[in-house]
C-alpha cells in the first residue's frame, strides 16, 4: 500500500509506480483485480480457458498502455475497458466457430427433485444445484454480448451506470435498457424455483 | 402510487438511484401490492442468483488465476521489443538524414552549370519483331550508349 491507497483513486500509488519500472507494483495492481477481472471475461466469453487468455491478454495489454491510464480517474474502469473489448472481441469469434460448447464443469451436483427446488444461499449450493446452474448459464448464454456485459458489471462488480457507460462507451440511457432487458430474461430463467 | 408508475421505478429502486422520498413511496406501493412486490423480489434474486454463479465459477478456476502472474510475465516477456528497439527509433533519423545529403550532392548542379547526374534524352530506333507469346524490341540509342532489347512475354517486361 501507498500514500494515496485511502484516496479516491486507490490505485494511482501502484500505477505511478508501475509506470517507474516496478513491476512489482504492477503484479499487485493484477493480484488485486484478476479474480473480478476473471469473473467479467468468463460470463462475457463463457469458456474458462478463453476467459483466462482474454485475463491474460487484458493485463498484458494494459501493461504497455499504462502510461495511457490518466490520473483522476479510476484505474479498474480504464482496465476493465480494454478488458471487456478484448472479451467481446473474443466472444464474437467464438460465436462463429461451431465448437462453441456449454461449460458445465463447475456444476457438481445432479438434476434436483421436483418438490427439492429451492434457491442456493452459497456458490457451493448453487454448483450442486445442475438445473438451476446449468439454467442460469443458458439464461446468460443467450442473452446479446452487451446486455450480459452490462448485467454483470452491475450485479457482479456493482458499478454505477455512469461507470458501465464509460466502459462500453455509451449512453447512461443505453446502460439502463440494456440492464432491464437482462434482468427481466434471467427472471424469466429463474420462474419455477421457489425461495428455500 | 400506480402499478405502472411503481414498476417503471423498480430498477432504480434495487439500483439505489431514486431519490428517499420517492423510494418509500415505491417501497410503501411494493408492501401492499402484491403482483409489484413478487416482481421487485424475483429482479433481485435474478441478481444474487447472478453474483451466486459467477463466483462459484470463479471459484473452481482457483488454481490457474493462482499462477496468473507467470502467464501475464511471460506474455510481457514476448511482447518486449529487443533492448535496440528503442535506438533504433531514436537514432532512426542519422541514416535518413544521409541518404538525402547522398541524394542532393549527386543531384546539385556542382559548378553552376552542369547537374552532374541528369538523364539525357535520346533520339531511338525501335525495332520491334513479334512472336505468339512474346514482343522482343531492339532499341538503339545511337553510338555511345549500347542497344537495349526490351522482351516482354505475356503482358510483363
Amino acid at each position: 500500500m501507498t500514500g494515496n491507497e485511502s484516496g479516491r483513486h486507490p490505485d494511482e500509488g501502484l500505477v505511478r509506480a508501475a509506470l517507474d519500472g516496478d513491476e512489482g507494483a504492477f503484479r499487485d495492481l493484477m493480484e488485486r483485480y484478476k479474480r473480478r477481472a476473471y469473473g467479467v471475461a468468463l460470463g462475457i466469453v463463457g469458456d474458462p480457458d478463453e476467459a483466462q487468455d482474454v485475463l491474460q491478454d487484458a493485463f498484458v495489454k494494459a501493461y504497455y498502455k499504462l502510461s495511457d491510464f490518466r490520473f483522476g480517474s479510476n484505474f479498474y474502469t480504464w482496465f476493465y475497458r480494454l478488458l471487456v473489448n478484448q472479451a467481446i472481441d473474443r466472444w464474437r469469434k467464438a460465436s462463429r466457430s461451431p465448437t462453441v460448447s456449454f461449460d458445465d464443469a463447475w456444476v457438481s451436483g445432479e438434476t434436483a427433485e421436483p418438490g427439492a427446488r429451492v434457491y442456493p444461499k452459497t456458490p457451493e449450493e448453487l454448483a450442486g444445484n445442475r438445473e438451476l446452474a446449468e439454467g442460469l448459464s443458458r439464461a446468460i448464454a443467450a442473452l446479446p454480448e452487451y446486455h450480459r456485459t452490462v448485467i454483470l458489471l452491475r450485479e457482479v462488480e456493482g458499478l454505477a451506470y455512469e461507470e458501465i457507460a464509460t466502459i462500453l462507451d455509451c449512453s447512461v440511457g443505453t446502460v439502463m435498457s440494456r440492464l432491464h432487458y437482462a434482468r427481466a430474461k434471467l427472471r424469466e430463467a429463474l420462474k419455477g424455483f421457489r425461495e428455500g | 402510487m400506480e402499478c405502472r408508475e411503481a414498476r417503471q421505478k423498480i430498477h432504480d429502486l434495487i439500483d439505489g438511484r431514486l431519490p428517499p422520498r420517492v423510494a418509500a413511496e415505491v417501497r410503501d406501493h411494493l408492501g401492499v401490492c402484491g403482483p409489484c412486490g413478487a416482481e421487485e423480489a424475483e429482479l433481485r434474486r435474478a441478481g444474487d442468483m447472478l453474483r451466486l454463479w459467477s463466483a462459484a465459477r470463479v471459484e473452481a478456476r482457483e488454481p490457474e488465476l493462482s499462477a496468473l502472474w507467470t502467464r501475464v510475465r511471460a506474455g510481457i516477456e514476448e511482447r518486449r521489443e529487443p533492448w535496440y528497439a528503442s535506438y533504433l527509433r531514436r537514432w532512426f533519423w542519422v541514416p535518413a538524414a544521409a541518404v538525402l545529403v547522398v541524394l542532393a550532392l549527386l543531384f546539385y548542379p556542382s559548378d553552376g552549370l552542369e547537374v552532374p547526374f541528369r538523364p539525357k534524352s535520346f533520339d531511338v530506333t525501335v525495332e520491334s519483331i513479334e512472336s505468339e507469346s512474346a514482343t522482343v524490341a531492339l532499341v538503339d540509342k545511337g553510338e555511345e550508349l549500347p542497344r537495349v532489347i526490351w522482351i516482354i512475354e505475356n503482358g510483363k517486361t
